[in-house]
């Protein structure tokens, strides 16, 4: 009933917000919607791998950096476009992701949790590095014409391309929620993330589960890599903040609430571009989700001890 | 027997170490000075490791403690020697407060959490231009304490890693040894024995904080400017962790030694590959942590393996 009654309070204020925002500042919706949709797209499949799998995985974003180059490389090498990439890379990126489970982070599950933290925060500098290696820390951009679309709106004007990652994001859930629950595979996911000795016990290999979750969160990453190389230059570091941006949305929404990270990603995405949208406030922006993962992981803890 | 012969090496070590600047050029003490400081860093990292939690927030610390020094120099006017004292203070003032919210984290919300502080630090910093000089960063005019003499900058930073050493083994030696140990080890039997275990993490986070700001005071006033990409940067996170975990952790000697390595090989790396030989760490780290856990220490002292168990 208090649970109800909080929600119904929340959605209320949000509601509210949601009108004011418009009448006020609609561009700050629809940039906030818009960068919303790419948050949440990369976070879903950490979430997926941190729901099922029980790794932080402190590479993720560095593995969307690495299939963006590998993306890169095909358009130039042969003259495609980014989007025809799309499903190469992803499942190039599904192979990588499954090639570098088997070799490191499949031997670190067994021990203690900081040790994987600190793995793949080992995988993440590796995989920067060696980007930087190869390309230097130069940034490439492809031009395409079709993503300055935009479109006028009475007397305001904005891009329209960056929806495509609102899609992505909302395709994302609805297909991860199909998977789950629908199909077998999916089932055996979803069962061996909730008690994985138990689902030995029934016959499912819990290490091959493992396996498929991580390559088929890396083939999600891996189109949405491609997907932002039509939108964004690219550089060596351009994944390591959606690294973080993930982690704090997940622990927003709460470990294994897929849905949830969409609501948590409006929330991000909106206060940034609140911010960014006015002079003075406009280089904190940066600091919002910063100090939104403290809040919320303090609060959280607070909360804990109370119950 | 054994033990003397280490203690012998170890003052061996210690006056070839305080008698380098009498001998070498300025590019080795150039040298010598940076793996010095990665070298505190890395034992400092460790000693809050010791209580089985993880920080990625080194280079917060330490860039709080470098912009304490600088600001402290130029708004406030401190001689030089002081800021460096203050950065100290400053930083663990700073970390005695965030303490309070933090310390109750676990695992990886702890490590998150630290991570994030580091980036808050950088863009507030980044974004008080009046104050700090915003990214451009700030010089200071009266340039580099003691003049900039190659020696004398070299025995400050040596000094900074001694306080590090002392810290490191006090940790060792005292008590705290134990609470941070059964800490790690199991917080609830731990707590049932009558450890305090905020209070102990607090003093940990404190002290290592304290140390960091302070060899971020080191820092800034031997190279007479910050910038938040300088002193912010991700190396002063990075590579200590590398070098610790790659000595051997929950221990002084570890790091040591994995700083001395992992700082000559990339020094070594650098004049080889100017682009990307911190490639170097991020495999050093994966396979250090796969293959052994312990570090080198596990291969050079196999047989007193026992022992350390026992005390640890």
């Amino acid at each position: 009933m208090v649970v109800k009654r909080r929600t119904a309070i929340i959605a209320a204020m949000s509601i509210a917000a949601t009108i004011a925002l418009i009448l006020w500042k609609p561009t700050v919706l629809i940039y906030g919607l818009q960068a919303a949709g790419l948050y949440a797209a990369v976070a879903i499949p950490m979430g997926l791998v941190l729901g099922i799998v029980h790794i932080v995985n402190l590479s993720h974003g560095e593995f969307m950096m690495v299939a963006a180059y590998a993306a890169y490389s095909a358009c130039k090498a042969l003259g495609m476009d980014p989007l025809l990439a799309i499903i190469p890379t992803a499942i190039v990126t599904a192979i990588f992701g499954w090639v570098i489970f088997q070799l490191t982070i499949r031997r670190a599950l067994k021990g203690p949790e900081l040790n994987q933290l600190i793995l793949t925060f080992g995988l993440a500098i590796a995989f920067t590095q060696t980007i930087n290696l190869i390309f230097t820390s130069q940034t490439y951009k492809i031009p395409l014409d079709y993503v300055s679309a935009s479109m006028d709106i009475g007397d305001i004007t904005f891009g329209t391309w960056s929806f495509v990652f609102v899609a992505v994001a909302i395709v994302y859930t609805y297909g991860l929620q199909f998977f789950l629950t629908k199909t077998t595979t999916g089932k055996a996911a979803l069962a061996v993330g909730q008690n994985p000795r138990g689902a030995a016990i029934v016959g499912i290999d819990v290490y091959r589960t493992y396996g498929l979750v991580f390559a088929l969160a890396m083939a999600l990453v891996g189109a949405m890599g491609a997907l932002f190389l039509t939108k964004s230059a690219i550089f060596p570091g351009v994944g390591t903040p959606f690294t973080m941006k993930s982690f704090c949305l997940i622990a927003m929404a709460g470990v294994g609430n897929i849905p949830g990270i969409l609501g948590a990603s409006v929330l991000l995405g909106v206060a940034e571009n609140f911010l960014r949208a006015f002079r003075p406030t406009r280089d904190w922006a940066e600091i919002v989700f910063f100090v939104l993962i403290i809040v919320v992981i303090v609060g959280r803890s607070l909360k804990g001890r109370k119950s | 027997m054994n033990r003397n012969v280490s203690r012998i090496f170890a003052a061996l070590f210690g006056i070839l170490a305080i008698a380098l600047p009498l001998f070498a050029g300025d590019y080795p003490l150039q040298v010598a000075r940076n793996i010095m400081l990665y070298m505190a860093l890395a034992i400092t990292w460790d000693m809050l490791l010791r209580s089985g939690q993880i920080s990625f927030g080194i280079a917060g610390l330490f860039g709080v403690g470098a912009y304490a020094a600088i600001l402290g120099v130029i708004r406030a006017g401190m001689p030089a020697w002081f800021s460096i004292i203050f950065a100290a203070i400053f930083s663990g003032v700073v970390a005695f407060a965030i303490g309070f919210l933090i310390l109750r984290l676990r695992a990886m919300y702890f490590s998150i959490v630290t991570l994030a502080l580091g980036e808050i630090f950088r863009i507030i910093i980044h974004n008080l231009h009046d104050f700090t000089g915003g990214p451009e960063g700030v010089v200071m005019q009266q340039g580099v304490i003691f003049g900039g003499s190659a020696g004398k900058l070299y025995w400050l930073t040596l000094a900074g890693l001694a306080v590090a050493i002392a810290a490191s083994y006090w940790f060792e030696k005292s008590k705290i040894h134990f609470a941070l140990t059964a800490i790690r080890n199991n917080e609830i039997s731990a707590k049932s024995s009558g450890v305090n275990i905020f209070r102990w993490l607090l003093l940990a986070f404190v002290v290592t904080s304290a140390i960091q700001g302070l060899l971020g005071g080191i820092f800034v006033q031997s190279y007479g400017f910050a910038t938040p990409d300088t002193v912010f940067s991700a190396d002063f996170t990075l590579l200590p962790l590398a070098m610790a975990l790659l000595g051997g952790v929950y221990s002084t000697r570890g790091p040591i030694f994995g700083a001395i390595l992992l700082g000559l090989v990339s020094e070594w790396l650098k004049l080889k590959i100017p682009y990307g030989h911190l490639v170097v760490y991020g495999i050093i780290i994966i396979i250090v942590i796969l293959f052994m856990p312990q570090g080198l220490k596990q291969l050079v002292r196999q047989p007193a393996n026992k022992t350390d168990r026992r005390s640890a």
